[in-house]
């Protein structure tokens, strides 16, 4: 299936914390629990003050480091979102240090962050907090009719916000959660070019399957030298044993004499 | 083959074997649960949480065994740590034939101590590897989430890297064990005195097959060999 994408278009969001509230009811959240923050970024000075609400949620990276850290499969890319199986969750918390938004969290030792209700997506529905945002900020479909739409939106507001512009159109191989800024990205206190630590995939690429190589080799090469190593030991054994006896016995026969 | 009359020589004491074995049930439970979060085939033993569970109980004993043992055998614990550093003219000469005694052969090799050069270095390796895995381990344990992606990356990979050795250590040990039929003396606490004179002959010559420690224990001197 093509790749889907959310759009938060932070141009026509007003702060109400509609989304936040929709998603923890509707994926039925734990108290404290929440798949989407708002942060109230305040830029200028008075009396030229201007104001965004700066969404932070799963940001649904193309090259995700927390499913390129996840060692049971419970993280796992679908259709350019990140979705999470619980059921599989070891608790081990790599993704809450591989995220290099800080996104994912343990909660009661399972993952907890946003998967864009994939099982509302799945029945043909759309998420959560696309449902019921009264500002039409948040919308979900295909990532290019959402890039499209992103475009226009930055078109219509580059007016009053000169430096407006999308906002995940290439990081991380491109984000799954697209957004219109009014402002650079820094500026709302997003990382204009995030990154996996290289360290994360000499890990997963280079240290791991090496020390899966070299435990097989391990078992591979003693395997095999035991059938030889155990009977060089035993001929050994023998032989000794047989010029021990002739020893003692010419010792005995000595004694004889 | 040949059945002889042999003495036996006292090799490990009952709780030198305890300790072993203690430490064998807390490594491969930690080896197979470690693997759960590496190797994909087994990833399904961490679904739900219950190997970490386990990994952290065999961590505890893990780490508390050798601490214990240490604490309470500070002699035998210090004489250790020093044997393991020192090598000397026999060990060289052990370890250049080494390859001919990893199949089977023994002839051509100087007489061992009561460790042989291999032996020593076995235990030195395992030494260092422990200290890396358990600083690294209790690090991902209780650091969590405080690491950031390079700092987690490059603590597991140490982690990795020290369980790397510890099951290549494992797996050398465990081989030379069965080649040269040395599992008696982690069982019975007793090794033949053949075997003794074969790879230790020097410990033997010092503790001699009649030691002290083998009386004490009260067991029978003359068994019948393989």
């Amino acid at each position: 299936m093509a790749a889907h994408a959310l759009l938060v278009d932070l141009g026509r969001c007003i702060g109400c914390q509609a989304c936040v509230v929709a998603c923890k009811a509707g994926n039925e959240l734990q108290e404290g629990e929440a798949n989407i923050r708002i942060r109230e970024v305040v830029r200028g000075k008075f009396p030229n003050l201007s104001g965004s609400f700066v969404h932070h949620r799963c940001f649904h990276c193309a090259d995700a480091g927390c499913v390129s850290v996840c060692p049971t499969g419970a993280l796992s890319k679908l259709d350019g979102l990140t979705a999470v199986d619980a059921a599989k969750c070891s608790g081990c918390g790599y993704c809450v240090d591989a995220c290099p938004y800080g996104v994912p969290k343990m909660v009661d030792g399972r993952v907890s962050k946003c998967t864009a209700c994939l099982d509302v997506v799945a029945t043909g529905g759309v998420p959560y907090c696309v449902q019921t945002c009264p500002s039409e900020a948040i919308k979900f479909g295909s990532r290019e009719a959402m890039l499209g739409l992103a475009a226009q939106r930055v078109a219509e507001i580059r007016g009053q916000f000169p430096n407006a512009q999308i906002y995940g159109e290439t990081q991380l191989g491109g984000l799954g959660t697209l957004m219109v800024l009014p402002d650079d990205p820094e500026t709302l206190g997003l990382p204009a070019a995030p990154q996996v630590p290289a360290l994360v995939n000499a890990w997963q690429k280079g240290i791991q399957p090496l020390t899966q190589g070299f435990t097989a080799l391990g078992l591979i090469t003693t395997g095999l030298a035991f059938l030889f190593a155990r009977r060089n030991h035993r001929l050994e054994t023998a032989a000794r044993r047989e010029a021990e006896a002739v020893a003692e016995k010419e010792a005995r026969d000595g004694d004889v004499h | 083959m040949a059945t002889s009359t042999e003495r036996r020589v006292l090799r490990y004491l009952p709780e030198q074997r305890l300790v072993h074995w203690l430490g064998v049930a807390s490594v491969l439970t930690l080896l197979v649960t470690g693997l759960a979060l590496l190797w994909g085939p087994l990833s399904f033993l961490a679904w739900g949480g219950v190997s970490t569970l386990l990994h952290r109980g065999a961590a505890l004993l893990f780490v508390a065994l050798p601490v214990a043992y240490f604490v309470l055998n500070r002699t035998k614990g210090q004489e250790l740590l020093k044997e393991i550093v020192t090598y000397n003219r026999e060990d060289w000469e052990w370890l250049k034939g080494f390859p001919a005694y990893f199949l089977g052969r023994t002839t051509h090799l100087p007489k061992q101590g009561r460790l042989n050069a291999g032996q020593k270095l076995h235990h030195l390796g395992t030494f260092l590897a422990f200290i890396a895995v358990t600083v690294s381990g209790l690090l991902l344990w209780f650091a969590k989430g405080q690491l950031g992606g390079a700092g987690l990356a490059a603590t597991a990979a140490v982690h990795d890297v020290a369980m790397l050795a510890v099951t290549i250590l494992i797996i050398g040990h465990v081989y030379f064990t069965f080649v040269y039929g040395a599992l008696p003396s982690m069982t019975t606490g007793y090794v033949s005195e053949e075997y003794a004179r074969l790879e230790h002959a020097r410990w033997l010559e010092e503790v001699g097959a009649d030691s002290p420690a083998s009386d004490a224990a009260g067991a029978p001197q003359s068994v019948t060999g393989d």
